[in-house]
């Protein structure tokens, strides 16, 4: 098991996650992040905006579907055809070990 | 070294953080978070919470009723839930575990949460500067 965490853009919340679950992966877990890139946020004006709100989505898939949950996410948060700055990134970590509640047998 | 992410029920708040206390592992940071599952494959769980939520309902306006129960059992919506992140020793995780479970578990059969185990890399403390397993 990976666990993908993706930070997009609050606005392409809606899309990605529904794209996401027609692909197949439905499981997701949502979180409000603040944040800022290697381009040291936002300058309008003189004003420097470095706490730019974004989405963080986690989820765990399998290693198999690693590379479509990615290119899923890669294509759908993206801003027009090339990107820009602030679409995001997406982090894949190792699982070691996961367990479903629901269906633990507690001793 | 292992971080333990936990999503758990918003109501399940307390007794995790019990039954963390309990186990000795006391330090955790937690979020409010919203999430889904997968989809339930096996209809007759969803059958049976529907036929539990209708039986709560006012005897007015049931087709309205339905059609919102409905739509909160078809999987698509997101529900709130807090994550929990424990960072312990390899040696404690699988008795972290078990009490996480142990605090959440419900007769309901679905959604009662995921719990990941990942590995750390490294982990310091501010205060003193200590690293590696003397953080923790």
């Amino acid at each position: 098991m990976l666990l993908v965490r993706a930070i997009i853009r609050p606005e392409k919340r809606d899309e990605v996650l529904y794209e996401l679950s027609t692909a197949g992966f439905h499981a997701a877990t949502v979180l409000d992040v603040m944040g800022r890139g290697k381009q040291k946020g936002i300058k309008i004006g003189s004003i420097v905006y470095d706490e730019i709100p974004k989405v963080m989505i986690m989820m765990a898939v399998r290693d198999e579907d690693k590379d479509d949950v990615v290119s899923v996410i890669m294509r759908y948060a993206r801003t027009g055809e090339k990107g820009a700055f602030g679409d995001g990134k997406i982090f894949v970590t190792a699982i070691d070990e996961e367990h479903t509640v629901s269906a633990a047998e507690i001793a | 070294m292992k971080e333990i992410i936990a999503i758990v029920r918003m109501n399940k708040t307390n007794a995790t953080k019990k039954a963390l206390v309990e186990c000795g592992a006391a330090g955790f940071t937690a979020t409010k978070v919203s999430g889904r599952g997968r989809l339930v494959e096996d209809a007759t769980v969803i059958a049976a919470r529907k036929a539990d939520l209708m039986r709560l309902a006012e005897t007015e306006d049931l087709l309205e009723t339905e059609m919102l129960i409905d739509g909160f059992l078809d999987g698509t919506r997101f529900f709130p839930r807090r994550i929990f992140s424990v960072v312990a020793h390899d040696a404690d995780v699988p008795k972290i575990v078990a009490a996480i479970t142990k605090a959440n578990k419900t007769s309901y059969q679905v959604g009662d949460g995921k719990i990941f185990v990942t590995p750390l890399v490294d982990a310091y403390r501010v205060r003193t500067g200590e690293s590696g397993d003397a953080a923790i």
